[in-house]
Order: structure tokens, then C-alpha cells, then sequence
């Protein structure tokens, strides 16, 4: 072997290590494609027909678990029916903590038109939108879930985002109201008092998803949540800004306002009745008030993303969710509001106390109170999102 | 007398031989592990972050990012976000300089006093790591609750007015990131203290230097390499912290971290990026200042 | 403006062990005085309670009619040349030595540093770190610092123990004349008996944390009080007898049935077991059967067993007929017979040039001392 020359530490091994760094740099400088996606160009096979199995995806605590274990493993009472009766295997993963998270998980797959790994996963609304519009989602076959047009409560129908429910099918509902501690304070009745009484400056959070918060700052200016403009938009952001800048608002939460509430940290709060009627069960200091101006209605829907191989499992597993018995020994567990038509009846069985709770049930004076957020493309999206983003930086 | 520095200078070993071509392959292959470890995680990530933050503002994930070189990212964003953006540095200052307060002085028991319990207690130092930032901070939440006994004592010392509280104030905030930060400051101190031959503080008292004064101009210098790395340890991560900001302070306390998390889960690549780039060039640039005026270089 | 340094009644106990023992010690002033002893004898203890570093747990430390005893190390007109020298990294050679001044608050100190750094002859070398500088030159900076105090102590604490042997010799001669210069009295710390010959005019002894022998390098050497001092400074042949009567100024001693003679000034005990002392340089070999002159003490019937020639002298070991082996050094002046391994030898030496010591003490202590 020729001696070589050069130093340990050459000046080319430098230069090529820089090449390969600015390699890759070449390619991040192209940018990034465009992660919307059509059902022309991205095209799924579905392999029910041979695979009896299903990967589902869902939110911590939103799926009806029994009190004994069945092989060391918890038992969940509907789904096991589910895979018994269908001989479906299905893998259920609790792996949806955030909106925005979970956005962040799959949007490299899907917006490559990848598998994500996953047949069925949960989403509100107005990400369930972002995802219909970036067309990631299966188109679902209603031949397949007679149950869901069957039960489906009529308000959640036909959200502008998806009018005929073709990609999305509601699990669980819920309200976005006022949750307060009457250890703390007293009844907060309204969304004016909680962003603007004084006695709880600095003890007051609301939420860090924007639709829930800035419906209600639409709704304290006087505009529609459910159609709104651009100036209204702007005089709802002013509200927003003002109730941070006089340190009205602590902080800007996900989930985690349940133990700032329960521990009287906070006196009052946004907060999604399905949290609050969990937290009741140990704290009878914890109340859910329907505000004056209104509430927020929300759903959580399931969705089949493209490349999802078990559509035709995944719309059985959808039908029978929406069998009013199943329904309603699910809603007993979770506290939402059960989007099943129906479930309220076969609820006298299972759990009587449950059947006049209006947060389960809603009656018709409480669902005439509630809007939903307006749909927004994505270029809107953005932009009120960086304003939100900014007006709760302080 | 002039022999002897002759023979000092006769004494010094030659220099050594220089190396064959077998010892230089296995200098290569002794940095290829390494080496590609950093290219893959370190060189790669830096240089698309960099390229992120030249996108197109008006990109989006739907839609795509394309290459604009859109420097004027960059004014823009320190236009939205240099209110978190100074608070931050500052915030990452004032826990500084509270880790070094508190740090130096437990570094310096630690290793100069402690005796046989130095094992024990630097175990205590770093038993905090054993459970998870995010564990470690929610307890602070807990500890400084509106109803917690801290509040309750200091209400009772009227240190705290009657509507007074801890939680979601800047002192909270900052008092969490010195805790989680104190050991990256104790450790450098105690490695570089513990360093100090003891002779030579003996040989400050011979030479007429009282404690104080031994202390200031002995065992100080001395430490600077230990005081400078705790610094850089503790500022760096605490400029870029978002956790703290976001469980234990308000919108008002928010850090330039929490912005960059919630841009980029937003999916707005650019102004994410370009907020990193700056905050890690402002670092860069602090730091060679503060390692310049500092002169860790002289420093054994 | 020296005055003498006493030490009365000095104990030191640490946790399990008593390191000086009841110590009395004087050191006049401006002498150069040597604590020569083996590692864990109390020697360092000793020097660093008179710096001040270590508390006694009993007993007073003087310094003329100025008690010190509890005195703050930076109170004490003591300065100290470390083991390793301790000079301050960070600072460079002219602030190194420029410390001390700086901590009273000397005025115009520069010119004093520059004519310190000129006695130790390293004034080009104010600029550097001590890193940059060599073993001899660091322990000259050493030097520098603690002496440009004008203490009324120095107090060297192995000075020369990192430096190679040649340099040793050199820096010995180099402290002997800086001291004869200044005047300063140097309380020299050292396991290393030649270096304190070479350059104390007082060493003490010490073992155990007891001073075993106190005197100038001459007499410790010609009439070691203890078998641990003939031993640990120079070599001796200590061989075993009996007290069995005198003549005139001598005793007589019995060693294996033949009479030698001791002069009584030499003897440290006046009957019984004795261990008669020898040092290798003072005995004499002759063929068997040479007739001596009176006067001269023989042991006879030896046999040359081992040979080493060293160039100025040749060590020579002769078994004697019980077994014993003495060590004999005979200088190669030219003059005397040479012999080899099996020549049947005489012993002989002049009865000056031994001494008697106690047979109760240990004929090994000390030996396996020397480094």
C-alpha cells in the first residue's frame, strides 16, 4: 500500500463530509411538495375481504373498559363483542393526545400517500375538516353503516365540512362550556363574566385549540361562530388580546385544566363536559354551566385514511357502534354526548341516572344553544391560526 | 546556576515520531462512528432547518413549501415574536445566574467539605434526572399550588398578600428552570473545584490571604472553566425551554420554545424555522462573546 | 529580626493515630535545620504546625517571645515551599511571586519581585504560566515566592524530591547559599538523609513521631544514639556482645568469646546486652593471620563472601564463623591488599570508631526506611 500523504484529518475527508452536508442541503432547498392528495392519484385497496382485521387509533379513555382483567389485560366490554361477533381482530391503540399531534404523526404518510399504519383514527371536527379538504380520507360506503344514517342525531348530520357525512362518522360528542370550582367562587353564568370578572383575574384558562376559544370570542362580539367574516374575526381576536393583556387569563390549556380545577388553582374555565362530568364523579364542587351566549358542539369522528387496507372492517366496526345498545353501554363509561339516536332509551337499562343527564343527552332547549366552528380551507386556516398564536403570546 | 536550565531543556523528551499510514487509517476509522452519527443527526437536520427557514412564508403543508430564499423571513418573524424573544434570553439569564448563586456554593461544600458523604450527595444532585423533566415540573405545579402548603406559609408569613399566588407568575417560571437546570451547573462546578490541588489554597493562607480573599483570588480563577461550562450548560437549553413557560406561567411568561413548538405543530415551517435559526444564532453569538471575555483559553 | 523557633510539648493526634509525639524542639535562629525521617515518621506534621495548616492538639509552638500556637496561616511570619511547589496556575511567574506582597498591601512592589526573580535567576521568565516552566525552574519560583516575605521562618517541605538526581545535587548547593545570603532560618523537611547532610547544620531525627536524635550531620553520623539512626543515616554493622568489664577510659565487650574495646565516651550503655556498632568504612580487612598492633579491636576466622567493586571503593561482605555477614568498604586507594570471594579474612578496627547501643532496640530499624 502506497504511503499516504495526506494529514489524519485531510482537507478532503473535510470537503466531502461538507459535500454530503450540503447534499442534503440541496434537497431541503427544493422545498417541500404539496401534501394534498385525491383519490385519483392516491388509490387504496381494501383487503378486508381476506384480512378479518382492524387497526384503530383513538383518544386515551374513550373506549368502555370493564373493571376485571382477562388475561392480565384490561377487558373492553363493546369491542370484544364487536370482535367476537365479526371475527375482526382488532388493534386498539390509545395513542391520540392532540389534534395537532397526531397531525404531525401521520401527515409525512399520508401526505405521500403512504400507509399510516392505521385503519380508523379520531379527530374533531375542524382537523377531521383539514383532512377531508387535504383529501387524505377514504370515501365511506353508507350501503356498509345503515346504523349510522339510521342513528346519526340529526344535528350532526351534515357539518359544512362534510354534508353528507361521507368521510367521517361522529364517536362521541361533546360541549364546550364553563367549568368552575364552587369551593373557589361563585356561579360563573356567562362567558362574559368568566373573561371579564375581576375577582378571577389570573385564575381563569381557556383552551389552546382555536376554534374552541375563538368561537367563544366570536360569540362575545356578537358574531356567529358558525359563519363569520373577516372583520369579525378581527374585533373577536381585540377581545382576545385584551383579556390576556389584563392577565385575566392564566393560561391557554389542553386537557390538563382538569387538575388546576379540581386542585382550585383556577376558580373557572373552558372546559368540554365530558372531562367535567369524570371529574364530578370525585369532586361535587365541580360545575358545568351552559354560558348565556351559547356553546360550542363538537364532534369526534372517526375517519379512514387513504391506504387503509381494512375499510370494509372498519365501516362494520362503525355500524355496529351505532347499534343504540352498544351505543349506550359505551356513552355509560365515557360521559360524552352519545351521537346515537336512540342509545337514550336502551340508557334506562344500563345506567337510569344517566338518561335525564343533559350532558349525555341533550335536551332539544340546550342543542338549539349550541353552534359549531366554521369551516376554514387552508390558507384561512393558517392565518387565524398565526393570529391566535400571537394574540395568546401576551 | 545558568546549568540548570540547560539541563531542564537537556531532559525534555523529543518529539514524537510522526505517525505511520496504518495509525491514520485507524484514526479514520476511530472517527467514522462518530462522524456519520453527527452528519446523519446533527449536520443533516441543521442544514434543512436552515433551508426551511428560506421557504415561502405563503407555503403550506397542503400546498407545499417552495425554495424562495425568503430572507425577509427572518425580519418578519423578530417583528411577530421579539417580545417572547428577548424574554426568553432573559429568562435563561436571570436562571443563570440563580443556578450559579445556588450552584456554587453547594458545588464548592460538595466537593471541598463534604468529606465521606460526596458520594451520597452527589447522588442527591442528580437524582432529580432519574424521573422525567416533564414529572419533575408538574411536582413544582403541585408544590406551588394556590392551595399548597408553600402558598399557605407564605400567606401566613404575610410574605404573599391574601390573593396572592406562585403558580403562573414569572418567578414561578423561572424558579422552575433553575431547579431543573441546577445540577447542569453543580456538576461542571464540582468536576473543576474538586480539581483544585488543596495545597494551593494552603498556599494562598501562607502567603497571607485570608478565606475571602484566597477564595477570590485563588479558588475562584480556578473554578472559572467549571463556572463558565455551567453557564453555557444552563443558559443554552434554558433559552430554548418551553416547558416550564408552558406549565407553570401564563401567556404573559411565554418563551420564544413554546412558539417554535406550536408553529411547527402548526405546520408554519418557515417562521418556526426561521425563530430557530435565530435563537440558536443569538446563542452562538452570546456565547463566543461570553467564552471570549471569559478567557476560559488561559485557564489550566 | 529572627528570632529562635520553639516547639514545646507538641502532640498531634488524628483519628486513630498520634502523629508527633510529645515534641521539644528548638531551632536557632538563622540556622538551617533539617526534620529527616522516613514517610509517617511526623515530619510534615511538624512543618505544617508551625505554618499553621494543622492545629497541635497539645502543646506551644514560639517564635521568640510571640506565641503562635493558634495563630491564622496568614497571620505567621512563617512562608512555606511546598512539596510540588503549589504555585498558582493561573497566575504568571511575576504574579506568583508577587502574591505575598500583594496580600500585605506592599507598596511598589515590582522592583522587589525583579530582584527576587534576579536571585533565583529567572527574571526573563516573568511573562510565563508555571506550566511552562521546568521542575528546577518551578521550584525556584517556589523558592521566590516564599522568600521575597522576609519570613522569619522558611519552611521547605521536600523541596527537591520531584527533581532528578543531578538536579537535586545542584538546587542542594543553589538553597545552602541562598540561605547563607538572606539569613532566613530554613526548618527543611526531607526522607532523604543526604540531602539533609548536605545542607543542615542541625537535623533531627524522627520515627514514630518522636525526635530520635538531634545534632550536626557529623555527630549523628560518628555516634548514632539509637540502632534506628545508624541505620537510616549511612549504613552500619551492628553486631551482638556483652558488657563484661573496662580498662581505663574503655569497656570491654565479649562478641562470641573474643574481647574488644569501646571507649566509654562511645557507649550509650554501661552493662549487659549491647549491640556493638560499626560503620562498613571503618573496618578493615587483612589476610587471615596478620598480626595487628595493640589497640586495634579483631574479629577473626572470617570468609569473603561477596565482592562488588564500585570504582572509589570496593564493598566487600565477610561471613564471620557464626554466620553473620558485615558489610566492609575498603577505599581503592593502592595501598591495601585486594581480596576475593573465599579468601579466609581478619577483621580489625580502631576502637574510636565504634559504638555500643542497646541491645534492647531493633539491630533492623531504619533499614528498611531508606529510600
Amino acid at each position: 500500500m502506497r504511503p499516504r500523504r495526506t494529514p489524519v484529518l485531510g482537507r478532503r475527508a473535510v470537503l466531502r463530509g461538507l459535500g454530503l452536508g450540503l447534499g442534503a442541503g440541496a434537497l431541503a432547498a427544493c422545498g417541500i411538495p404539496p401534501a394534498r392528495q385525491s383519490a385519483d392519484k392516491c388509490i387504496s385497496t381494501d383487503q378486508s375481504g381476506t384480512q378479518k382485521l382492524l387497526n384503530f387509533s383513538n383518544w386515551p379513555s374513550y373506549m368502555d373498559e370493564s373493571e376485571e382483567k382477562v388475561n392480565g389485560k384490561t377487558a373492553l366490554p363493546t369491542l370484544d363483542a364487536f370482535q367476537k361477533q365479526s371475527g375482526i381482530r382488532v388493534t386498539y391503540t390509545a395513542d391520540v393526545n392532540d389534534n395537532s399531534e397526531f397531525y404531525a404523526k401521520v401527515r409525512d404518510q399520508l401526505g405521500t400517500c403512504q400507509p399510516s399504519g392505521r385503519d380508523i383514527f379520531v379527530l374533531t371536527d375542524w382537523m377531521a375538516a383539514r383532512m377531508v379538504s387535504l383529501g387524505w380520507l377514504q370515501k365511506l360506503d353508507h350501503a356498509a353503516v345503515p346504523n349510522v344514517d339510521k342513528y346519526l342525531l340529526e344535528q350532526l348530520k351534515s357539518p359544512t365540512w362534510d354534508p353528507n357525512r361521507d368521510y367521517s362518522v361522529p364517536w362521541q360528542s361533546g360541549l364546550t362550556g364553563i367549568a368552575y370550582n364552587a369551593k373557589v367562587t361563585g356561579e360563573i353564568g356567562s362567558w362574559a363574566d368568566l373573561v371579564g370578572k375581576s375577582e378571577l383575574k389570573g385564575r381563569v384558562t381557556l383552551l389552546s385549540e382555536m376554534p374552541d376559544t375563538m368561537a367563544i370570542m366570536l360569540r362575545l362580539v356578537g358574531a356567529d361562530p358558525g359563519k363569520f367574516n373577516d372583520a369579525e374575526w378581527s374585533k373577536a381576536l381585540e377581545k382576545l388580546e385584551s383579556s390576556v393583556g389584563s392577565g385575566q387569563i392564566r393560561r391557554f390549556t389542553g386537557n390538563d385544566y382538569v387538575q388546576d380545577l379540581n386542585d382550585g388553582n383556577i376558580a373557572a374555565c373552558m372546559a368540554w363536559s365530558g372531562d367535567v362530568l369524570a371529574l364530578q364523579a370525585d369532586n361535587a364542587d365541580i360545575k358545568f354551566v351552559v354560558p348565556e351566549e351559547g356553546l360550542n358542539l363538537w364532534s369526534d369522528n372517526m375517519l379512514v385514511p387513504n391506504k387503509a387496507t381494512h375499510k370494509a372492517n372498519a365501516e362494520a366496526l362503525m355500524n355496529y357502534y351505532y347499534d343504540p345498545e352498544v351505543a349506550a353501554e359505551l356513552a355509560a363509561w365515557v360521559n360524552y354526548i352519545c351521537p346515537v339516536e336512540g342509545a337514550r332509551q336502551a340508557m334506562e337499562k344500563i345506567d337510569p341516572e344517566l338518561v335525564d343527564n343533559p350532558l349525555v343527552f341533550p335536551d332539544q332547549a340546550m342543542l338549539s344553544k349550541t353552534s359549531s366552528f366554521m369551516p376554514l380551507d387552508t390558507a384561512k386556516a393558517k392565518l387565524y391560526e398565526t393570529d391566535f398564536n400571537l394574540a395568546i403570546g401576551g | 546556576m545558568s546549568a540548570v536550565g540547560q539541563l531542564s531543556a537537556a531532559s525534555q523528551t523529543p518529539a514524537p515520531p510522526p505517525p505511520r499510514s496504518g495509525r491514520r487509517l485507524t484514526a479514520y476509522l476511530l472517527l467514522l462512528p462518530g462522524g456519520l452519527w453527527l452528519l446523519l443527526f446533527f449536520v443533516v437536520p441543521l442544514v434543512s432547518l436552515l433551508a426551511a427557514s428560506l421557504y415561502d412564508p405563503n407555503g403550506s403543508i397542503e400546498d407545499g413549501f417552495s425554495m424562495t430564499w425568503s430572507f425577509g423571513n427572518f425580519a418578519d418573524t423578530m417583528a411577530d415574536y421579539a417580545r417572547p424573544f428577548g424574554r426568553s434570553l432573559w429568562y435563561a439569564l436571570l436562571t443563570t445566574a440563580f443556578c450559579l448563586l445556588l450552584g456554587y456554593p453547594l458545588a464548592y461544600a460538595i466537593a471541598m467539605k463534604a468529606g465521606r458523604w460526596k458520594n451520597l450527595m452527589l447522588a442527591l444532585v442528580i437524582a432529580p434526572f432519574f424521573t422525567s423533566f416533564l414529572i419533575r415540573t408538574l411536582s413544582w405545579k403541585l408544590l406551588l399550588s394556590d392551595n399548597g402548603f408553600v402558598v399557605d406559609a407564605l400567606k401566613w408569613l404575610h410574605i404573599l398578600g391574601p390573593d396572592g399566588r406562585l403558580l403562573a407568575t414569572t418567578a414561578a417560571v423561572v424558579t422552575g428552570l433553575t431547579y431543573n437546570f441546577l445540577p447542569f451547573m453543580v456538576l461542571p462546578l464540582y468536576a473543576s473545584l474538586e480539581k483544585i490541588d488543596r495545597r494551593l489554597i494552603e498556599a494562598g493562607g501562607d502567603l497571607f490571604a485570608g478565606p475571602l480573599t484566597t477564595f477570590r483570588v485563588v479558588t475562584l480563577p480556578l473554578s472559572m472553566p467549571g463556572v463558565v461550562a455551567g453557564t453555557l450548560l444552563t443558559f443554552i437549553p434554558a433559552a430554548g425551554d418551553y416547558i416550564n413557560a408552558q406549565l407553570l406561567g401564563t401567556p404573559k411568561q411565554r418563551m420564544i420554545g413554546n412558539d417554535i413548538q406550536r408553529l411547527f405543530s402548526a405546520g408554519a415551517y418557515p417562521t418556526a424555522a426561521a425563530l430557530s435559526v435565530t435563537l440558536m444564532a443569538a446563542i452562538v453569538v452570546l456565547v463566543l462573546i461570553y467564552v471570549r471575555r471569559a478567557g476560559t483559553d488561559d485557564l489550566v | 529580626m529572627t528570632s529562635d523557633l520553639v516547639l514545646e510539648g507538641i502532640s498531634k493526634q488524628f483519628a486513630g493515630h498520634r502523629a508527633v509525639d510529645n515534641l521539644d524542639l528548638t531551632v536557632p535562629a538563622g540556622s538551617f535545620f533539617a526534620l529527616l525521617g522516613p514517610s509517617g515518621c511526623g515530619k510534615t506534621t511538624t512543618l505544617r504546625m508551625i505554618a499553621g495548616l494543622e492545629e497541635p492538639t497539645t502543646g506551644t509552638i514560639r517564635l521568640g517571645d510571640d506565641e503562635i500556637t493558634g495563630l491564622r496561616p496568614y497571620k505567621r511570619p512563617v512562608n512555606t515551599v511546598f512539596q510540588n511547589y503549589a504555585l498558582f496556575p493561573h497566575l504568571d511567574i511575576f504574579e506568583n511571586v508577587a502574591f505575598g506582597l500583594k496580600r500585605r498591601k506592599v507598596k511598589d512592589y515590582k522592583p522587589k519581585v525583579e530582584e527576587m526573580l534576579d536571585l533565583v535567576e529567572l527574571n526573563d521568565y516573568g511573562k510565563r504560566r508555571p506550566g511552562q516552566l521546568s521542575g528546577g525552574q518551578q521550584q525556584r519560583v517556589a523558592l521566590a515566592r516564599a522568600l521575597i516575605n522576609r519570613p522569619q521562618v522558611l519552611l521547605l517541605d521536600e523541596p527537591l524530591g520531584a527533581l532528578d538526581l543531578k538536579l537535586r545535587r545542584q538546587m542542594q548547593l543553589e538553597l545552602k547559599r541562598i540561605q547563607t545570603e538572606v539569613g532566613i532560618t530554613f526548618v527543611h523537611v526531607t526522607h532523604d538523609q543526604e540531602e539533609a547532610m548536605t545542607m543542615a547544620d542541625t537535623i533531627a531525627v524522627m520515627n514514630g513521631g518522636l525526635i530520635e536524635q538531634l545534632g550536626s550531620p557529623a555527630e549523628l553520623y560518628d555516634l548514632p544514639a539509637t540502632t534506628f539512626v545508624a541505620n537510616f543515616l549511612g549504613q552500619s554493622n551492628l553486631i551482638r556482645g556483652a558488657i563484661i568489664g573496662q580498662a581505663d577510659e574503655n569497656l570491654i565487650v565479649d562478641v562470641q568469646g573474643r574481647k574488644v574495646l569501646v571507649p566509654k565516651a562511645r557507649c550509650r550503655v554501661t552493662e549487659g546486652e549491647v549491640w556493638l556498632g560499626i560503620r562498613p568504612e571503618k573496618v578493615f580487612l587483612a589476610p587471615a593471620g596478620t598480626e595487628e598492633g595493640d589497640g586495634v579491636n579483631q574479629l577473626l576466622g572470617a570468609v569473603v563472601t561477596d565482592v562488588s567493586y564500585v570504582g572509589v571503593s570496593t564493598q566487600y561482605l565477610a561471613k564471620l564463623p557464626w554466620g553473620q555477614e558485615l558489610t566492609v568498604f575498603e577505599q581503592n586507594t593502592g595501598a591495601r591488599d585486594t581480596f576475593r570471594a573465599g579468601d579466609a579474612v581478619d577483621l580489625h578496627w580502631r576502637p574510636a570508631h565504634s559504638f555500643l547501643l542497646d541491645a534492647a532496640q531493633d539491630a533492623l530499624a531504619g533499614v528498611e526506611d531508606v529510600e
